[in-house]
């Protein structure tokens, strides 16, 4: 991978632009990833021809390659939306958040994550997190104040909150797939289809090997009677819908828009 | 690929191992006594779990490979790239604490590989906040333009509309503004100290703390005033990331003026913009990176 087997791009201030806005946003879906696209090639180089986005991409991962950073693509584990992450290798992702939250915060988020991890479903009641709270390291933290301290790691696209219950946000799941490797290899779990970290998704009743939504979506996408590609059992869940980008935009469009998230002090 | 940073991290490739990376032999001989008094926390500020990983990267006392460089200046990249997004100005012990570890004795080097990094990739240069003061701030090479601000999403551009407001008041009335002066103004546009405004949280915190740690404002008592006031000038940031032109410029647009309807200001801005052009000035930018950093930074 090092050295000449890959041809190393050119960065110009278009892709110095759009790494600083990727930077501020830490995670974007595909559709906002090609209007920050457009945006930075309209400022810079009106008459160039907007590059595809994927050779857009490939090119400024070679260029980060060697300081260990890359923009990863994954897909939101419920509905398969593509999204875009910055994403550093070379520091663990709980440094990178330490610049935004304290010590019994962190160790909040840990203990979450951990929950999440052993958690049969993929999330975690914000009962059982705040019944940690008295076993966090630095300074005591109210359950009150907990409370507060994982809505701010829901706005910080940490994890994700529905209906009382936590789970990893795909932006948490790209930047901390290492992490999670290394630090809970046992209690992590794997797709079996595309083998990378799994937090929630549907499992086979008698072997019980895990597959994600969108990866159970694309393999049963053609069979009438699907069966689970470990045992041959029928898989007994109900097969969701392959991710549609077209059908995701006219959704978008008929939907009022919402607000953009913040996310960031500045 | 996720694999890559432990491989490379370990001093194992013996084939590349001496490929010395700082400059020749020179920084070697000095390193000496300096390793014992720095124990390596290359772990950064995350704490204790997750610290395996990294403490391999830093090696013994011995040769260090291109890989082991390599991955040192990424961390330092990292690092300081996470550390500008509070905009707090990153202190140099800081840097040989979290990061630099037993690898003091290329420190110069290290930062300065650094620095040609974040300005070639990111656009971000490099620069030491005062000369001498052993602290940095990243001062973004590229001109905002307005729709970055939406693009962003953040809350950067309400704030940093207040500090324009607060460093137009400082200049238009000659440099120095007394704190109940600026009150007064900002009064009258419906902030008051004391009052939890919607979008600037706690005005008095982020004008007389977070914008004076940032460095953007110097504040400092008034001597022999009873009770005490206090005063504002602008704070060393301010002088690197934006000018007296680019602040009237500011001020003439939201009063919807020419800028030259303010003579005096308007030849003191002209004056610093010359002094800027002129190359070396005392106050400039004291770049840390080399005219080699700069290298790939034509537009594109
Ligand atoms: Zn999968
Ligand atoms: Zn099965």
């Amino acid at each position: 991978m090092q050295g000449g087997t890959r041809r190393v791009g050119t960065m110009t201030d278009v892709h110095r632009r759009f790494l600083q806005l990727l930077m501020t946003h830490g995670v974007l879906e595909e559709g906002d990833v090609k209007r920050l696209q457009k945006h930075c090639y309209k400022v810079h180089d009106c008459n160039a021809p907007v590059e595809k986005l994927e050779d857009f991409i490939n090119n400024i991962n070679s260029v980060l390659e060697s300081l260990y950073i890359e923009i990863k693509k994954g897909v939101t584990e419920d509905d398969g939306r593509p999204i875009y992450a910055l994403v550093n290798l070379a520091t663990t992702p709980i440094s990178k958040m330490a610049s935004d939250f304290a010590e019994n915060e962190l160790d909040l988020f840990r203990k979450a994550l951990e929950l999440i991890i052993d958690s049969e479903t993929g999330f975690a009641s914000s009962t059982n997190i705040l019944n940690l709270v008295d076993q966090l390291k630095g300074k005591k933290m109210r359950k009150k104040e907990a409370e507060h301290v994982l809505q701010k790691f829901v706005q910080n696209k940490w994890l994700i909150e529905k209906e009382g219950d936590f789970t990893l946000h795909s932006r948490a799941i790209l930047e901390m797939e290492q992490y999670i490797r290394e630090t809970h290899p046992e209690a992590m779990k794997i797709c079996n289809i595309c083998h990378s970290l799994l937090i929630q998704g549907q499992s086979c009743d008698t072997c019980g090997i895990r597959m994600h939504l969108p990866c159970v979506a694309k393999y049963f996408q053609a069979s009438s009677e699907p069966r689970c590609p470990n045992c041959n059992d029928y898989w007994p869940h109900e097969i969701p819908e392959v991710f549609d980008p077209e059908k995701h935009r006219e959704a978008a469009i008929s939907r009022p828009s919402k607000k953009p998230s913040r996310s960031r002090q500045h | 690929m996720l694999q890559k940073p432990r491989g490379r991290g370990r001093p194992s490739g013996q084939s590349e191992r001496e490929k010395d990376w700082g400059r020749g032999g020179d920084c070697r001989a000095a390193r000496g006594g300096v390793a014992e008094e720095a124990p390596s926390t290359s772990r950064g500020v995350g704490g204790s779990s997750q610290g395996a990983r990294r403490a391999e990267a830093s090696p013994a006392v011995g040769p260090r490979s291109q890989q082991q460089l390599e991955l040192k200046v990424a961390e330092l990249v990292q690092f300081l790239l996470i550390k500008d997004q509070k905009k707090i100005p990153i202190k140099r012990s800081d840097i040989l604490k979290h990061v630099i570890g037993d690898y003091r004795d290329i420190f110069p080097n290290l930062l300065k590989l650094a620095a040609e990094r974040l300005e070639y990739v990111f656009g971000y240069k490099l620069v030491e906040l005062e000369p001498k003061s052993n602290s940095y701030i990243l001062i973004n090479s590229l001109e905002p333009v307005e729709e970055d601000a939406e693009l962003r999403g953040d809350q950067g551009t309400p704030t940093t509309g207040l500090l324009m407001i607060v460093l137009g008041l400082i200049f238009m009335k000659g440099n120095t503004i007394k704190e109940t002066e600026v009150w007064d103004f900002l009064r009258r546009l419906g902030v008051f100290p004391a009052k939890k405004h919607l979008i600037f949280g706690d005005p008095k915190k982020l004008i007389t703390e977070d914008f004076v740690r940032q460095r953007y404002l110097e504040y400092r008592p008034i001597p022999h005033t009873d009770p005490v006031d206090y005063e504002f000038q602008w704070g060393p940031r301010t002088n690197l990331e934006t000018s007296k032109m680019k602040v009237l410029k500011f001020v003439a647009k939201v009063h919807k003026q020419d800028p030259k309807d303010w003579p005096a200001q308007y030849c003191e801005a002209l004056a610093d913009e010359e002094a800027r052009a002129r190359p070396q000035t005392v106050g400039a930018a004291p770049s840390v990176g080399t005219a080699e950093g700069r290298r790939g930074k034509g537009t594109g």
